[in-house]
């Protein structure tokens, strides 16, 4: 009773970090049927278990809509920003379709736990099945969106053309925090305790509601002269991006570009990073979810 | 640790070769489950011992194109390990692992099923997770369905579909995918029987096309006969890795010693337990019960056709005239197999010596493998009077040794015979034109 080995083999080293992620994404793409039914198959999902199926999708950031408009429109009289409610919706659909991504892909991977115990395939299609699912609701929300222009009968900006490529930026940004939460949340379970806050705290910190133009440029604080306006521009993506969508749909203004490529930058290294950290730790998905 | 991956085999190399791959894993309860276990642990500022343990030991085997090679071994012996290494859902600790080629899984069938998709939907779902592209799958999609027996329910959200129904599919999906190496863990023990008998033959059929398999099962009358190699995996280490029969053989005699030696170790139960179960006037006391096997030597484990005398010492405080011994074997499950005793077996005893023994010898026990207990008796010459009963005390196993006879408790010890076609059986016309072929066959 021997053990075979083929001695005809030499000894080979370990890969350089490179090759790993080229294999990787070449893994990734052999998916890519994986990544499609799994979107076809959450979005079937969703929209044929409810009655309304996908108007729902469509009446959610209507309703949302309402519901600021009355706050900050009439219960709180001393807002002065014009068309209130297409302001409002530029601002809303792009954070929900950051907001749900974040969420439901957090829970990607523990979530399909038994499957991820059983058989082998690239991790990674889950997390990414869940944020293009929701770039898919997002993209069928702007229906709603451009209903709401023609009622306020907003001057778009001649940069439109630019829009697609703003999704891609905040795709891709929503992409790389959800390949790091949803790593995050099979090692640590309380990520989406910790996360709900943070996110409650995000929303806030984002000028979605209320116009960034509104943030005081000085604020003293601790002596210092603090110019919040440009920190929250510059410490948040997700402000950055709402700004870029107001600017092509409510202001039509061509957008400014050291910020467009400020944020694009920042969206890549996001993704970037949150695509080493997940494929750094998936090999231990099978042991821990 | 290197581990390297593709999809497709490569010219004169294994599709799976281990060398020296060791696993370890952190026990559960040591690890840290959330930020607040974190921090708290950050405060303490030490870190917990870490509870190691090893299911898979230095393992080195290669795996070929056209090999159908059998995993046997206890519980936790590492054989999921095993398996989960080569399909990439766990990563080794150390030492090489390379494969190369698709693998497919039946660990859980039907694993992934998306409840709201029809059996359909989920066909091209499945498929994907086992690595198919999707004109893959349209070129397979006629044949999974047919094989699954579905019908019309393939249109139907698989929530709808019974257990059964939902195997069928699984196994249907993984089968047509035609792996280059295809993973059985204890599969064959799912869906009816006929559905049981119908994976077993797609199982040979694939490996008769050429497929290469690895198949983990306790059940060793299946690994013998499906495949052509084993390996026996104990303690996270190869111990055989061989010819099915070899391998199987010393696998079952180590089972057999260990079993013996636990027997030995664990031996009686705890008196006040024995009391109970025991009984008499004590007028003849039973004071020993030894099992002895071939070599007179006391045992709790004996083989299949193989001696097995039950020797019993006694004292008697008064001279007793005409006192019965006897026996009762019980099987496990609580049948009552056989009640020797001295008058059924023509020895009277007109008067009892005060101390003395007696033995019971079965020249080739015909019991088949299991567990088994024995009861001893002394009674008076009209069984009005009991002296001593130990009620079901003392246990044995029997193994199969060099029997071959598998199923139910004994071995009748019966004899077949095969007539040749002779005039009489051509004199029932009826049965013959049932039966063509054989009228062929005998007359060529």
């Amino acid at each position: 009773m021997t053990v075979e080995t083929s001695s005809a083999q030499q000894p080979r080293r370990s890969p350089s970090p490179i090759a790993v992620v080229a294999h990787r994404l070449a893994e990734l793409f052999r998916y890519r049927d994986l990544v499609r039914n799994l979107v076809v198959s959450e979005l079937k999902a969703r929209y044929k278990n409810s009655v309304l199926g996908f108007v729902w999708s469509l009446l959610n950031p209507l309703g949302m809509m309402v519901v600021f408009t009355v706050v900050f429109g009439i219960l709180w009289p001393n807002n002065q920003i014009e068309k209130y409610p297409l302001f409002l919706l530029c601002g809303l659909l792009p954070w929900n379709y950051f907001s749900a991504s974040v969420v439901s892909s957090m829970n990607s991977i523990v979530g399909n736990g038994s499957l991820i115990k059983k058989v082998y395939f690239p991790r990674e299609v889950l997390p990414i099945a869940t944020v293009l699912a929701q770039l898919a609701n997002f993209l069928l929300a702007f229906i709603v969106l451009f209903a709401v222009l023609l009622i306020f009968r907003s001057n778009l900006s001649p940069w439109l053309w630019l829009l697609p490529v703003i999704i891609l930026i905040q795709t891709a940004f929503t992409l790389g925090i959800a390949l790091i939460l949803s790593t995050l949340n099979v090692f640590y379970r309380d990520t989406a305790i910790v996360m709900e806050v943070l996110m409650l705290a995000w929303f806030f910190l984002t000028p979605i509601f209320y116009s960034i133009k509104q943030l005081p440029t000085h604020y003293p604080f601790l002596g210092m002269n603090l110019d919040v306006h440009r920190i929250a521009y510059i410490v948040n993506p997700m402000a950055s991006l709402v700004n870029m969508y107001r600017d092509m749909l409510y202001y039509g203004y061509r957008t400014d570009p050291d910020f467009f490529f400020r944020t694009a930058a920042t969206a890549l290294a996001v993704l970037a990073f949150g695509y080493w950290f997940f494929i750094r730790y998936s090999s231990r998905f099978g042991e821990e979810v | 640790m290197i581990v390297e991956r593709s999809h497709a085999p490569l010219p004169a190399t294994p599709l799976v070769e281990l060398r020296a791959v060791s696993r370890r894993f952190v026990k559960r309860a040591e690890r840290h489950r959330s930020f607040q276990d974190l921090f708290i642990r950050l405060l303490r500022g030490r870190k917990p011992p870490q509870d190691l343990f090893w299911p898979l030991r230095n393992v080195s085997l290669a795996v070929h194109p056209g090999d159908s090679i059998g995993v046997i071994g206890p519980n936790g012996s590492g054989k999921s390990t095993l398996l989960k290494l080569i399909t990439g859902i766990l990563e080794p600790t150390g030492g090489e692992l390379y494969v190369h080629g698709r693998i497919s899984s039946l660990l859980e069938l039907g694993a992934g099923f998306q409840p709201d998709l029809t059996g359909r939907e989920n066909i091209y779902l499945n498929g994907s997770i086992y690595g198919l592209t999707r004109a893959e799958i349209d070129a397979r999609l006629d044949d999974i369905i047919a094989y699954a027996e579905l019908g019309d329910f393939i249109d139907t959200p698989v929530r709808h579909y019974s257990s059964g129904m939902h195997v069928r599919l699984g196994f249907a999906i993984a089968i047509y995918t035609e792996p280059d190496l295809l993973l059985v863990d204890e599969v064959l023990a799912v869906g009816d029987a006929a559905f049981q008998r119908k994976c077993l033959h797609s199982i040979q059929q694939y490996r008769d096309r050429g497929g290469t398999l690895f198949l983990v099962s306790h059940d060793l009358d299946a690994v013998q006969s499906i495949c052509k190699r084993v390996i026996w995996l104990e303690d996270g280490e190869v111990q055989a890795d061989g010819a099915p029969t070899d391998v199987v053989m010393a696998y079952l005699n180590h089972v057999a010693q260990t079993e013996q030696e636990k027997t030995r170790r664990a031996g009686i139960p705890s008196s006040a337990e024995i009391e109970n179960r025991r009984w008499g006037t004590g007028k003849v006391r039973i004071t020993a019960v030894e099992l002895l096997d071939t070599d007179g030597q006391p045992s709790k484990v004996f083989y299949s056709g193989a001696p097995l005398s039950v020797r019993l010492r006694y004292v008697a405080a008064e001279p007793v005239a005409n006192p019965v011994f006897g026996l009762a074997i019980h099987h496990d499950s609580g049948a009552h197999i056989a009640g020797p005793n001295t008058r059924f077996g023509g020895l009277e005893i007109p008067r009892l010596e005060p101390v003395g023994s007696l033995t019971y010898t079965i020249p080739a026990l015909p019991l088949l493998e299991g567990q088994y207990v024995i009861s001893v008796a002394a009674v008076d010459s009209v069984d009005s009077e009991t002296y001593d009963y130990h009620d079901r005390r003392y246990p044995f196993q029997v193994f199969p040794g060099q029997a071959n006879e598998r199923y139910g408790l004994i071995s009748l010890g019966g004899e077949w015979r095969l007539d040749p076609a002779s005039e009489s059986s051509q004199a029932d016309p009826a049965l013959e034109a049932r039966r063509p072929e054989a009228v062929a066959q005998t007359r060529s």
